[in-house]
């Protein structure tokens, strides 16, 4: 298979048009805007306990990454 | 300052990604992509039933202050371009924390000292991963220099980044300016004073370091090009120009241990993610038949490739 570049000029193994290759498209919400409080949320740490965000927070600031995944 | 990381992935692989590749913080696991859905920001470019993909977010990051308000936010157009750590916690902090970064150091004067530091990655140019040139101005009191725009005649303050083919910069960021009424002139002017910072990030693309083949180079030329002129109320110094040069290592992509990745001259992660793609391709098979069936087509020619690689590889060497 050969290399395609996209229009920003990156590499990937996958072709071009795949689905995992897909950007942000311009004007797409990315949610919560700055001045708003995160919605809270509870999920599973790695080893199974809850974390819930503004509890496990304990008045600290916090910066939360959204990413794809671990595994690919 | 706590840290959280969010993805679709089990609680095996978030396990032994947080054990082999020493992740000092909580990696959460939100395995039907609720709270990447409450968000709004599920890709949705991904199809329901298309492929293992579907329930990945759109990757970015947001800092709140103690109160849980979000204080800054960043979402890049290609999911491939991503913040550094350095940045989040920067962006947390409120100011560039230069400590550990890479700095260089004009001669300066007694009125306005000017330093330039590469921050992000100890000093390293990755794909896709944005670093930030920061040049730090230090004003004697009484002392201004200008934003833009400025009358005729005037210098206003630039930072400048200029690189090989491949490296993307970025618009400065610029701390806010304050209003310099000049009355005698019947203008008004926005100045920087004090200690103040002027940010270009930057970025390199696949001309440069690319995931799909070995480096070319150990390094490249980086040069961060300043130029402003300092006031007070009765005079202006005359302008300066400063070229800061940095020979900046390239460093390849790090890439999970899986047999369609190989061949590209990559660093491998810690761990074999095989087992874990089994299983996440076990559950998207439970909710989606056709749409596996789909992926796997792909995925068997990304692994023929990957073995082909090998083999040329093995052969050349």
């Amino acid at each position: 298979m050969t290399i395609e570049r996209d229009e920003l000029g990156f590499d990937a193994p996958a072709p071009l048009g795949h689905p995992g290759r897909a950007g942000l498209p311009e004007g797409h919400a990315t949610g919560p805007e700055v001045g708003e409080r995160l919605p809270d949320f509870t999920l599973p740490d790695a080893t199974g306990k809850p974390v819930t965000l503004h509890e496990a927070r304990a008045g600290r600031p916090a910066v939360v990454v959204f990413y794809r995944s671990a595994v690919w | 300052m706590a840290l959280f990381a969010i993805s679709y992935d089990d609680q095996d692989v978030l396990r032994e990604f947080t054990e082999k590749q020493s992740i000092p913080y909580p990696l959460l696991s939100d395995v039907d992509s609720a709270v990447i859905r409450a968000y709004g920001i599920l890709n949705d470019q991904v199809k329901p039933g298309d492929l293992i993909l579907y329930g990945i977010p759109y990757p970015g990051t947001f800092v709140t202050d103690a109160d849980g308000v979000v204080t800054s936010k960043s979402f890049h157009g290609s999911y491939k371009i991503r913040d550094s750590p350095e940045a989040l916690l920067d962006a947390a902090l409120g100011r560039a924390q230069l400590e550990g970064a890479r700095v260089a150091e004009a001669q300066g004067d007694a009125e306005v000292r000017v330093k330039v530091a590469l921050r992000g990655g100890k000093g390293t140019i990755r794909q896709g991963i944005v670093r930030h040139a920061i040049a730090r101005f230090e004003l004697a009191d009484g002392f201004h220099l200008y934003g833009e725009p400025v009358p005729e005649g005037m210098i206003p303050t630039q930072v400048q980044v200029s690189g090989p083919p491949g490296l993307v910069v970025h618009d400065p960021v610029l701390p806010p300016t304050a209003p310099l009424r000049l009355a005698s002139m019947g203008v008004e002017l926005q100045v920087w004073s004090g200690s103040f910072d002027i940010e270009i990030p930057f970025h390199a693309v696949g001309e440069l370091v690319s995931e799909c083949r070995p480096l070319d180079r150990d390094a490249v030329p980086i040069e961060v090009h300043v130029r402003y002129q300092a006031c007070n109320d009765e005079t202006c110094l005359l302008p300066k120009t400063e070229t800061f040069r940095f020979d900046v290592p390239l460093d390849v992509v790090d890439i999970p241990k899986l047999g369609m990745h190989r061949g590209h001259g990559q660093r491998e992660g810690n761990f074999d993610a095989t087992p874990h793609l089994k299983r996440l391709l076990k559950r998207k098979f439970k909710e989606s038949p056709l749409g596996f069936l789909r992926h796997a087509v792909l995925a068997a020619r990304l692994n023929v490739a990957a073995k082909l690689r090998s083999r040329r590889d093995r052969a050349s060497s």
